[in-house]
């Protein structure tokens, strides 16, 4: 029951998501993301108009690392976005440390 | 398919509260965080205990988990009875793909948040509602090569009841946490809606060569000390090919070069930084040894200056 097709894709920051693309690909209402892009935690641009906002690679990672962090723990959107915050440091310093051979 | 007992993934009893198994799994989920444990399998089991969750913690669900699991073990063979697709409107049964995630789909399509609807009631046909494929989404592992050259990678996931198989193009230049979207490749729609996307996150297998952060490449370099020293032109081998180094006279470990454009390849080109590393040719033969009992001798050399001695 295999089938086998070839397909390219876009990689999202040649092709950024529109608000109603990044709800949808996260399953949360729109205005999940309005509230956190409003309070600065997600990216976006809250000065420009809501149709215009585009998100990329990084917003989706963050925004389903966000909302994982919200749903387990029924966490507030400032701490999870701390934890997540956290979280990124940490994988970035390990890099780090495997880099100069120490982990 | 294995049927797999979410209560004891949870260590749980069958008759624990829905608060219960909401603690049981926060404290597991904290315990067992890839960022934070110790231990080997920490993503597996944080997927385990997800998958379990997933489940256990949506009445709907855990209802029709409870029905299906009477005296049953984990990891025992287990067939779903006949009419369980036709109750829960999803066709066919399982067969075929990998087992676990076969008797994880059993409850995909129930309880809350599960896709999306489309656009109200449908009006081809007449009658019953659309729903759009919920979206997938995925990893997909690559080398650094891949991203300087661009690659096509075979894939297997599952898409509603179908196992599919995937070849897709790495564009040149990906970086890892990308995201590559493939319209119309998530789980097929119902009611004639379309079906949803699928999200692949590029990440990069290690490398013990290179690190990578965003489209820059950090590169270690092995020098000789005279190289270091005197300064020289050195051959290094780099992700897009051998390049011709000038390092600079008095260069010390750790030293940057920085290779313009060299890095990742994206639409804004990264950069490779070479770090210079002093390595000292061992003091095995008697002409080796000399050199050094020289260098000791002719040398005023205080390597420790800088700590006070």
């Amino acid at each position: 029951m295999q089938e086998m097709t070839i397909v390219s894709g876009v990689l999202l920051d040649d092709a950024a998501l529109t608000l109603e693309e990044l709800a949808r690909a996260c399953g949360v209402e729109q205005d999940w993301v309005v509230r956190r892009v409003q309070a600065g935690i997600l990216g976006g641009q809250p000065a420009v108009q809501v149709t215009s906002w585009r998100f990329r690679s990084g917003d989706l990672l963050r925004a389903r690392s966000l909302l994982r962090v919200e749903r387990d723990f029924e966490a507030n959107e400032d701490v999870a976005a701390l934890v997540v915050d956290l979280s990124d440091e940490v994988r970035r310093l390990r890099a780090r440390l495997h880099a100069l051979g120490i982990e | 398919m294995e049927y797999k007992d979410y209560y004891q993934i949870l260590g749980v009893e069958r008759t624990a509260s829905a608060d219960d198994i909401k603690k049981a799994y926060r404290k597991l989920v904290r315990q067992y965080h890839p960022d934070v444990s110790k231990h080997k399998d920490a993503t597996e089991k944080t997927k385990e205990l997800n998958e379990a969750y997933e489940v256990l913690g949506d009445a709907e669900k855990r209802a029709a988990y409870d029905g299906l699991g009477q005296g049953r073990r984990h990891g025992q063979d287990f067939q779903p009875p006949p009419d369980w697709g036709q109750q829960y409107d999803f066709g066919g049964g399982g067969g075929g793909g990998s087992a676990e995630d076969i008797f994880a789909d059993l409850f995909a399509h129930m309880g809350r948040g599960r896709g999306q609807r489309a656009g109200g009631m449908g009006g081809r046909g007449g009658g019953g509602f659309q729903m759009r494929g919920e979206d997938i989404h995925a990893a997909i592992a690559i080398d650094l090569r891949d991203a300087y050259q661009g690659a096509t990678r075979t894939i297997s996931l599952r898409a509603g009841q179908q196992e599919k198989t995937l070849s897709v193009n790495i564009p040149k230049g990906v970086t890892p946490g990308q995201q590559l979207r493939l319209a119309g490749q998530g789980h097929p729609g119902m009611g004639g809606a379309g079906a949803g996307d699928l999200y692949l996150e590029i990440q990069f297998n290690q490398d013990a060569r290179y690190r990578v952060e965003g489209a820059s490449v950090y590169q270690n370099v092995p020098v000789a000390p005279w190289e270091a020293a005197l300064g020289a032109s050195i051959s290094v081998p780099t992700p897009s090919g051998a390049v011709e180094v000038t390092v600079p006279a008095g260069s010390q470990s750790g030293r940057k070069l920085r290779l313009k454009g060299r890095g990742i390849p994206s639409s804004t080109p990264g950069d490779l930084y070479l770090i210079l590393e002093v390595v000292l040719p061992p003091a095995t033969s008697e002409r080796a040894r000399e050199l050094y009992e020289q260098m000791a001798r002719d040398l005023a050399f205080n390597p420790r200056e800088r700590i006070g001695a």
